[in-house]
């Protein structure tokens, strides 16, 4: 899994069938600078990362929030497990968001 | 499996429910020089502390930490900490 944040969302029409009434999100990964800047830690200048996963939501994460992301077979259960009744583990899908964040926090290594 | 420094943790309310009393790990993934920027979240039944160097294995591997055997395939884990590393040569 990763912790990310919520870009946007993506929308599409023609897709899979099995895939209706799923919403999916983009997330870009926190790197550990940007997490020791979320913590409140001095942190290199931010370098724009263009990294960006699209991941099924059922959690109803909006752009702007943290949320960790599932893959493969986690993903999968747990869509399952949020949209019962679906077609999951069948849903061709390989991320989905299994938590928005409320917290997170990471610590200097006194070790370094 | 990767080798990397536990950072911190994730708190989260609003998840899927099997996470639910899971401890969430921030782990900074090692190459040999040292923890890089890439950063992974790995469910810790170690109770492993900041600082603490550690293994962490993915999807079916992953899932066997929390429950060995077959039908583990609804276990929600595609990383968990499987060991906590004492040195290295």
């Amino acid at each position: 899994m990763f912790v990310g944040r919520v870009m946007g969302h993506v929308w599409s029409t023609v897709k899979w069938d099995k895939l209706e009434g799923l919403r999916f999100l983009l997330v870009r990964p926190h790197r550990l600078d940007d997490l020791r800047r979320l913590s409140g830690l001095p942190a290199n200048a931010p370098v724009p990362s263009h990294e960006g996963v699209v991941v099924a939501d059922v959690l109803g994460a909006g752009p702007g929030e943290d949320v960790v992301v599932a893959y493969g077979h986690a993903a999968r259960a747990g869509l399952e497990e949020l949209k019962p009744g679906g077609p999951a583990p069948a849903y061709p899908i390989d991320a989905a968001v299994v938590a928005i964040v409320d917290r997170l926090a990471v610590s200097e290594l006194d070790a370094e | 499996m990767n080798r990397g420094i536990v950072m911190g943790e994730v708190w989260a309310t609003r998840k899927a429910q099997s996470l639910e009393g899971r401890k969430l790990a921030l782990v900074a993934l090692c190459d040999t020089h040292g923890p890089t920027s890439e950063v992974v979240v790995a469910i810790d039944t170690l109770d492993a502390r900041v600082g603490d160097a550690v293994l962490i294995s993915y999807g079916s591997g992953a899932r066997n930490v929390l429950s060995a055997g077959q039908d583990n395939q609804l276990i929600l884990a595609d990383a968990a900490i499987s060991e906590i590393i004492d040195g290295r040569a």
